[in-house]
């Protein structure tokens, strides 16, 4: 019974392992040489203007999820624009109440002032 | 070439359509309605839940697969469905008082109870592995959402957040293990995967599918919090708001147990020898945990949290021992679960109406200064622990008389010895009440809405446990069609 699970252990281990191996190595047989520019941090290439701990604002992720969301919808799109003319019209109702799920969401987002920066 | 479309019967989804078609509407109310208006909202949403409630008895005996086989309604699902109405009905009611004075009667909160509620709805249903995960997601980003509701309070985000990352997690081994299962079947429908299952006649199937049978589990687990998967729910009972505590209690334990139901006994059913001993592991370390980290407890939600977990040990007793009588005996756990733990959650609510704190040294003296409450409270403490005539003992007994019937005993036995234990911290409450010197003088006006839930809750935990046949009827009648 219990040794049916044998591989479920070697698997455990192996992913354990794995990371161990692959920090490890790249710790061990990375070569390091740091200077000042290397160990500032990356900002596009300039010189760093402020600390990299800075407070994001919480606009910017409303609209990444905002985005998301959107960005879904498009990807559902387009493969039921492509089979359009094969699923019919059911097809076509079953998008019509997804984007219809989806507006009430935008209504609500809108409304509540989501989309606007100030 | 026209793609031939599946069957179509809207019929079978009545309950959920009208949830989702509430929680839309709310959600728009929500946007458009002034502030003062906010918590009529919340009485839309009960009113949606009730009549969800009113179709889903008109619906009790149908049978029906539809959406090509992806949405599944049989007597099971209706039973699962209507205890999730009540664990999401109740705490709705008793929450009204709590919602008012803490500001967080807003439309987003009844909105999100809905969702959650649909998702859970939707995993009972469920058909198949696609579905199973939908149903999930949607219930758990709902309540990780729920449980951060409190933005003022740095414990309510904590909740929130830790509840998020550490059951994202869990998503992705379910997720891991469902995709090991269609590496293995071809397929995510139950139907495909138990065959899938069955070829290797009784013996162990491929690797792959074992894998996926551990991971799937362990994704279960979580999210009905069995140990070792429950590290969560101490701090996320504790942090969330009392309210949506006591639905995250309720609610969301149903619809695991309800999808556990569906995976084993549908897709698993063939590999009853493979998912036995996981669960009797789970069980036992459930009861263990449940009951010795209980007794350090000093925060009545917290002990509440591992009760829960135990209580959860009890119930996955009943599922280990996979006979018809187990499968039906936590059906019945459960039913007495809600009842027990919602009616306790009313009256912490009602408690914490008069300011006092989540302590267990908060309520000394209850008794003195409010004896009705305190002897209700003692009332479902006592059921909690499993003492007869109470309905919780009911619900041992049917669990460990399964486990006997299949010769189980050790298992039982560890079942009524970590009742034993169980039953001190449950007695503490009790003794604080009784035989303390009040601090507080409990001032608190007892609403309408809260007394109803707590009438109801005693009465169903009393007369449950002087005649349990109706409630034993009824599980053999909903579990029936599943075997």
């Amino acid at each position: 019974m219990l040794e049916n699970y044998f591989p479920v252990l070697v698997l455990l281990a192996i992913a354990f392992g794995l990371g161990i191996v692959i920090l490890a190595a790249s710790y061990l047989a990375g070569i390091k040489r740091p200077n000042a520019v290397k160990r500032s941090q990356y900002e596009c290439g300039f010189d760093p203007l402020t600390r990299i701990r800075l407070q994001f604002d919480v606009r910017y992720y409303l609209l990444a999820i905002l985005f998301v969301v959107f960005d879904i919808e498009a990807a559902f799109l387009f493969p039921w624009a492509v089979a359009f003319r094969d699923i019919g019209f059911l097809g076509f109702v079953e998008m019509m109440l997804f984007l219809f799920i989806l507006l009430v969401g935008y209504a609500y987002a809108w409304k509540k002032g989501a989309l606007e920066w100030e | 070439m026209p793609v031939p479309m599946p069957d179509i019967n809207l019929i079978a989804l009545l309950p959920e359509i009208l949830i989702l078609l509430v929680a839309m509407g709310v959600l728009l109310l929500t946007a458009w309605s002034r502030e003062t208006t906010q918590p009529l909202l919340g009485l839309v949403a009960m009113a949606g839940v009730a009549l969800a409630g009113g179709i889903l008895l008109i619906q009790t005996g149908m049978t029906t697969t539809t959406f090509g086989g992806l949405f599944v309604l049989d007597p099971f699902a209706s039973a699962m469905k209507l205890l999730m109405l009540v664990a999401t009905l109740l705490p709705l009611l008793m929450s009204w008082d709590y919602l008012a004075r803490h500001r967080l009667d807003i439309g987003e909160y009844f909105v999100l109870t809905l969702f959650a509620l649909l998702g859970g709805m939707l995993m009972a249903s469920s058909g198949d592995f696609i579905t199973l995960y939908l149903g999930l997601e949607l219930m758990s980003l709902s309540i990780y959402v729920l449980a951060a509701f409190n933005r003022d309070d740095p414990k309510s985000n904590e909740a929130g957040l830790k509840y998020f990352v550490l059951g994202s997690m869990a998503s992705g081994l379910l997720l891991y293990g469902i995709s090991l299962i269609y590496g293995g079947a071809g397929g995510t429908g139950f139907a495909a995967v138990a065959q899938a299952m069955g070829e290797g006649g009784g013996h162990a199937p491929g690797i792959g599918l074992r894998l996926g049978v551990v991971l799937v589990l362990a994704g279960m687990a979580f999210k009905i919090a069995a140990a070792p998967f429950h590290m969560w729910a101490p701090d996320v009972y504790q942090g969330a708001p009392t309210s949506v505590t006591a639905f995250m209690a309720a609610m969301p334990k149903i619809a695991g147990f309800a999808a556990i139901y569906r995976v084993l006994l549908e897709p698993f059913g063939p590999m009853q020898s493979q998912w036995g001993p996981i669960l009797q592991f789970l069980a036992v370390a459930s009861l263990a945990v449940g009951a010795l980290a209980a007794i350090a407890q000093t925060n009545i939600k917290r002990m509440l949290a591992y009760s829960s977990i135990g209580h959860v040990g009890y119930a996955l007793i009943g599922l280990a021992s996979g006979t018809e009588l187990g499968f039906r005996s936590v059906l019945i756990y459960l039913a007495i679960y809600i009842f027990m733990n919602l009616g306790t959650f009313a009256l912490i609510l009602v408690v914490n109406n008069a300011g006092v704190g989540d302590e267990i040294n908060d309520y000394r003296g209850l008794a003195k200064k409010r004896p009705l409450l305190a002897f209700l409270m003692a009332i479902f403490m006592f059921a909690m622990a499993g003492i007869p005539p109470l309905a919780g003992f009911i619900g041992k007994f049917y669990v460990f008389m399964a486990a006997v019937k299949a010769g189980m005993i050790g298992l039982a036995v560890t079942g009524v010895l970590f009742s034993a234990v169980g039953a001190y911290y449950y007695l503490r409450v009790v003794q604080r009440m009784y035989f303390e010197e009040a601090e507080t003088a409990f001032r608190m006006e007892v609403g309408l809405l809260s007394r109803l839930v707590i009438a109801v809750s005693t009465l169903a935990v009393l007369y449950w446990g002087l005649l349990p046949g109706g409630l034993i009827d009824w599980a053999e009648a909903s579990i029936r069609p599943l075997l």
